[in-house]
Order: structure tokens, then sequence, then C-alpha cells
């Protein structure tokens, strides 16, 4: 009998703690995945393009969304957010609303501006909750590519500027002739 | 050429000028004196049209500045008192340049003649920003005449020029003037210049024409003549003389002599009537002439700096 | 028209022929070039990307041509007067209108000099990257009338002043000004008077849209609203400079 009760008020307990557990499921669900055209072995300056579904999963619609993208570098020792103003001019998607059961799908185009490895993330919240849901990580590497050229920099840089000068030289020695051609 | 009646005329708030007569007829040198700050070059501004009236009027070339500026500008060769120049540039190349503003052609020869003229030999092949105080003067006449204008307006030409620069731009100023058909408007403080170049003067003080008319009736008014010693080469014959002038004496070299009053004539009249009866005349200086006497008695009093007008 | 030629063929001479004018072209290549060798010397600098080098070296032409033109405009009525050549110059049958298109044209070829020995920077550090003809399209684009405008508006203070030093004063600060949100950072951008300065600056207006065509890639049709912004610019500093041209303080 005593056993019974025991089988009892576990049940009980496993059904209300499963029914307090149900009503906190995140009424958002977010998925995140990398474009088709993505090339496979990202270099430096290419194009990436992600996108993310955002599912409103609960009863009630809702309002204010708002979601944006992060970049982390997850080099070792180098580990820190990045700022994304260079990388893209779309950052977040602001003021949305969802009714139950919508999604709302939105592309994430970047450019890679520098080379390493990073973990991308999408996360939402809405103006109502208090809560934060972020959607998987998807890792990706860029390969580093030299930018800028010394071999091409150096000779405009040195090549101008001594240019100006032997104009300059030019000028003043043309004067001078010609001052000591009227002296003369 | 020019004709201005009773011009106001005001810079700021500031009335400048309160009531100025100026009339200039072909042929003309004229003088217009007064006292730094008189209101001689804002006359000129207005003349060009740079300065707007309030009230009078102004023709110049037949031509009223506030509707012709333009064409004004374009027939009149001025010479500012402040002469400033594309140091960069060498003086033909400037000349050049600026008689283009004029959509005239200047070829080299006619630019060698003309800085020959005011006394700009091969040295002005240089930039602008070599020469001395004396030679931008020069070039400064030289840029007034470059565009062949109907009249000459110069503020101060004088300034800066040795003895013998003066003597020659007041050469090359009568030469101008004799060509019949233009004139000359010379604005100083330096008596000397108008003693030996003007035929009408007009004397401004604080913005006012206080006197105008031609010099020698001025100077009848004034009831004296003017006086000048002349360094001659050789011995003059001084038996026929020019009606209008006598001689007074004879002192180491120097000849004085007397222009009378009431002679419509300016004494550079009387130099080439000298010199034309074999007077080869090396220098001429004014004394204190009536000129100076009648100058000073319209401006003096109210001027106590006015040492250096005389 | 011919009038105008003949004053803005002198003016960019003068600026080409005498020391002061190539010196400062050397300056400006000087910094350039500087600005190129720092970008490959420097460990973090040469590891940015090609496009956002773009930018910086185009704003950098651009700021310095609108510094340029506010210095070189400051010196056009005002400098003349202090060396005695405006009234010779204002003796001659042009008007002054004529006066201030020739002037104005100076510093057209002026800026396109600056253009011009640009380039090769441009190229230089973008030549391997995207939208370095974008960056030379939108630089002559945007980058001429904000620097045209400056100058226009050094002109006009130049002319009613009679004073170099207090032309370029007060334009040297408002080009500053000019510049303040985008030196201050996003920071200032953000609030309500960072957005109304920025629209309504010119300078701004240019480098957001170098950012945005260079870096992101965006249409021309995205540039509308500035590309108005910028014609304003200049139509309104037109209209001031020949304002204040008409009655150049001269005496």
């Amino acid at each position: 009998m005593k056993k019974a009760k025991f089988l009892l008020l576990a049940t009980i307990i496993i059904i209300f703690l499963a029914t307090v557990s149900s009503a906190a499921v995140a009424p958002l669900s977010l998925e995140l995945g990398p474009d088709d055209s993505n090339p496979a072995t990202p270099v430096m300056g290419d194009h990436m393009r992600f996108w993310s579904a955002i599912t409103n999963t609960g009863t009630a619609p809702i309002e204010g969304l708002v979601a944006w993208i992060s970049l982390v570098e997850i080099d070792p020792g180098n580990e820190q957010p990045v700022d994304l103003e260079d990388w893209s001019a779309h950052k977040a998607i602001t003021g949305a609303a969802l009714e139950p059961g919508q999604s709302l799908r939105t592309d994430w185009p970047m450019r890679l501006i520098k080379g390493g490895d990073y973990r991308v993330v999408v996360s939402a919240t809405d103006r109502g909750g208090d809560s934060v849901f972020t959607s998987p990580t998807i890792q990706f590497h860029v390969r580093q590519k030299p930018v800028l050229q010394a071999g091409r920099i150096i000779p405009v840089a040195a090549g101008l500027p001594l240019l100006i000068i032997g104009l300059m030289v030019l000028h003043k020695t043309r004067q001078q002739g010609r001052r000591w051609h009227e002296s003369g | 050429m020019i004709s201005i009646e009773n011009l106001h005329l005001g810079i700021e708030r500031k009335e400048i000028l309160k009531g100025i007569d100026l009339h200039l007829e072909p042929g003309d040198i004229y003088g217009l004196l007064g006292p730094n700050g008189a209101g001689k070059s804002t006359t000129i501004f207005a003349l060009l049209g740079l300065r707007a009236r309030e009230s009078g009027q102004i023709s110049v070339l037949g031509h009223d500045p506030k509707s012709h500026a333009a064409q004004i500008r374009g027939a009149v060769g001025v010479m500012p008192e402040h002469a400033g120049f594309y140091e960069w540039m060498t003086a033909p190349a400037y000349l050049r340049w600026y008689g283009s503003l004029y959509r005239q052609a200047q070829t080299e020869k006619d630019l060698r003649i003309l800085l020959g003229k005011v006394g700009l030999g091969d040295e002005c092949r240089c930039t602008i920003g070599t020469y001395s105080r004396g030679m931008k003067q020069r070039l400064a006449v030289a840029r007034a005449l470059v565009t062949h204008p109907k009249l000459l307006i110069l503020d101060e030409p004088t300034n800066g020029l040795d003895p013998k620069g003066r003597r020659e731009m007041h050469d090359l100023l009568l030469e101008f003037a004799a060509e019949g058909n233009t004139g000359v408007l010379l604005c100083t403080h330096l008596l000397d210049d108008v003693d030996r170049m003007c035929d009408r003067i007009g004397i401004m003080d604080r913005g006012r024409t206080r006197i105008e008319g031609r010099l020698g009736e001025l100077l009848t008014e004034q009831g004296a003549g003017q006086y000048y010693r002349l360094r001659v080469e050789g011995a003059p014959y001084t038996a026929d003389l020019p009606m209008g002038l006598s001689l007074r004496d004879n002192q180491d070299g120097w000849w004085r002599v007397q222009l009378q009053p009431g002679n419509p004539n300016g004494p550079s009249f009387f130099w080439e009537e000298l010199w034309r009866r074999g007077w080869h005349i090396l220098e001429i200086r004014s004394e204190s002439s009536s000129l100076e006497d009648l100058y000073l008695n319209i401006t003096a009093s109210n001027h106590p700096h006015l040492q250096e007008a005389a | 028209m011919k009038s105008s030629w003949i004053i803005a063929t002198k003016e960019s001479t003068e600026i080409l022929r005498s020391q002061r004018g190539l010196m400062g072209l050397l300056i400006y290549s000087g910094l350039l070039s500087a600005f190129s060798l720092l970008l490959v010397s420097n460990t973090e600098l040469s590891l940015l990307d090609n496009a956002q080098v773009v930018y910086m070296m185009a704003g950098t032409v651009l700021s310095a041509g609108a510094l340029l033109a506010s210095i070189l405009g400051s010196d056009t009525y005002a400098g003349e007067k202090e060396r005695g050549t405006l009234v010779p110059l204002l003796c001659t049958p042009i008007d002054s209108t004529a006066l201030l298109t020739g002037k104005g044209l100076g510093m057209l070829i002026v800026w396109c000099i600056m253009f011009v020995t640009a380039t090769p920077y441009l190229w230089a550090v973008g030549a391997s990257g995207q939208n370095l003809g974008a960056a030379l399209v939108y630089l002559a684009l945007f980058g001429t009338p904000v620097v045209l405008g400056f100058g226009l508006l050094a002109m006009a203070l130049s002319a009613r002043t009679g004073s170099v030093l207090a032309s370029s004063l007060s334009i040297i600060t408002l080009l500053m000004l000019a510049a303040t949100p985008l030196l201050i950072g996003p920071g200032l951008r953000g609030t309500a008077i960072g957005r109304a300065m920025d629209a309504v600056n010119p300078f701004a207006g240019a480098l957001n849209t170098f950012d945005s065509v260079i870096i992101d890639s965006e249409p021309f049709s995205a540039q509308m609203a500035r590309l108005l912004l910028v014609a304003v610019w200049l139509i309104f500093c037109l209209m001031v400079a020949r304002r204040n041209a008409a009655h150049p303080n001269f005496q």
C-alpha cells in the first residue's frame, strides 16, 4: 500500500513538473543555416549568406520582435565578439510581429573581412518577453588572403612624391636658367 | 570724358563722398589732389562702377557706371594705388594675360615696345617677384596702357620711383595725353607731379571737391604765377621765349623762370616750347609754387600732417 | 565664359607652377603615401579588407580635397586683396559672376588634379579587391559637389570679410563641425541630434555613400537621397558665393 501511495505521489509530481515545464517552453524557435551558394572554403573578401527562420511556437501573438546576428571570433587566444560594422549592412530586424505558428525567414548577408575561425548565431527577443532565444550556431573558417600588396603600393607611394619633387626641381632649374640667360 | 556732378557715396553707412564734382575733357591731364583719406580712390572706384553712388550724376566716356560698368572698364586703363601682380609670372606673360581679359591679343613686339616705353628692359623676363618697387610701379603703368585705353586713371603713379623714373613717367603720360582724344586722371598728393603735367585740377578734402578748374585760371585767382628752376645744357637763347613765360635770373647754371598766371596751357607746353627754341633742359625743379599755397589754403588748416603733400 | 576660362587657367596654373602650389601637391601626395605605407607596414591594418581600405582612402581624399578647397577658397578674394591683385582684376571688364565662375573652375581643375593624383593610390590599395571602379565613380560624383561646395563657401567668406585668416578659420571650423559626427563615432550619430546632423551634412552624406557602395555594394538607387543632399549643398554654396562675390570687400 505504501508503495502504491508512493507511486501515485511520484506520478502526480511528475505530471505537475511536466505541466510546469511545458508552460515554460520557449514561444520562439530559431533555426539557422548557411545558404547553398556559400563557398565551401571561404576566403577574405568573399560573400556569405546565412538564413534564419524564427517561428512563433507559442499560443499568443508576438509583437515587437527583434532579431540580430552575432559573430564571434574563436581563434585560440583571440576569442572575442566581432563588430559587424564592416561585415554587414544588415545586422538586425526590428519591430516584426508573429502570429502563433507563423514563421519569419530572414537572410543575413555578410562580407568576410578578416581571416580566422568564427561562429555565427542569431538571437531574438520580443517586447513583452523577458528571455532571449538563440539559434544553433554555425562555425566556419575564413582563409586569410594578403589584401595589400607591397609590390604595388610601394612604387606608387614612393614614385608619386618623387615625381612631384622632380617637377619642382625642373621648374626651379628652368626659372634659374631663364634668369641666368637674361643676366648673361 | 568724365563728368561727375555732386556725387554722394557711403560705405557701410558712413558717408565717404559728400559732394564731388569733376570734369575731364579729351586731351586733359587732370590732377585730382587731396590729402590721404580725402576720397580720391573711392571716387575712382565710383567711376568704374565698383562703388554704387547714393546720389549725383556720373558719366564716363558717355556711359553711366551704374548700368554700363563693363563698357567703361573695357575702355579705361587703371593704375590702382597698391599695384599688385602675380609674382610667379614674367612681365610679358602677365601683360598678355591681362590684355586677354580685355579680349586683346598682344604680340611679342607690342609688349617689347610697351615695356621699353615704361623703362623695363630685358630684366623684365624674370618673374615679377624679383622686381624692385620701382620696376613694379613701371609695370603697373604698362598694365594700364596695355589695352590702349581712351582714358587713363592713375592713382599715385610716381610713388617709389627715383627722380629719373618720375621724369620718364611724366614724359610717358604727356605723350599719351598728346594724342588728343585721350584723357588722364591723375590722383596724387605730390604737387610737383601736378605742376609739371596737369592742365586741370580738382582739390578734394574730406569727401568734397573744394575747388576745380584750369590750373592757370585757378592760379590767376590766387594771384601769382608758378616758379621753376631749369638746368640747361649749354647757354640757351633767351631772347625768344614763349608767351606767358618770363625769365627771372640765372644762378649757378640754373635758370629761374616764372609761368604767368592766366595761361590756359600747362607747364609741359612751355617745356616743349623751350626745347623747340633750343633749350636742352636737363632738369626741372618746381619752386614753392602758388599751387602749393593754393593747396595748403584749402586743405592744410584742418590737416596739420600735410607737410608730405608739399 | 571665355573670361572665366582665362581666370580659371590662371588660377590652376598658379597652383601647378608656383613652388607654393607644388609644395601643397607634394604634401597631399605625401599624406596619401604615408597612409598607404602604413596600411602595408602595420600588421593589423594590412589584414583589412580591400574594400575597407579603399573606403578609407576615398575618405582621406575627400577630406584632403575639402580642406584644400577651403584654404584655396579663402585665398581667392581676400588673398588677392592682401597681395594687391584684386583691384586690378576688378578694374577689368569682367563681371562678378564671370570672375566667380573662373575662380570656381580653377578650383575644380585643382580638385581634378587631386583626383588624378589619388587614382594610383586607390588602385594600389584596392586593385585586388572589389568596387574599385565604384569607388572612383562615387568619389567623383559625390566628392566633387562636396569639395566645390566648401570651396565656394570659402570664396563667399573670403569676398565678404576680405581677410584670409578670418575666412579660413571660419570655413575650417565649419568643415570640422561637418566631420564631427564621423569623428565622434556611432554614439553621437545614434542620437536624434546626430541623426539630424547626418541627414543635412553633405560631408557625412558623401562618406556614408562611400561606405554603402564600396563596402556594402549597395546600388546607385539607394544613394539618391544623399545625391540630392550634396546637390542641394552645392547649389546653396553657389548662391551664397554669388551673392557675396557680387560686392567683394576690396578696399
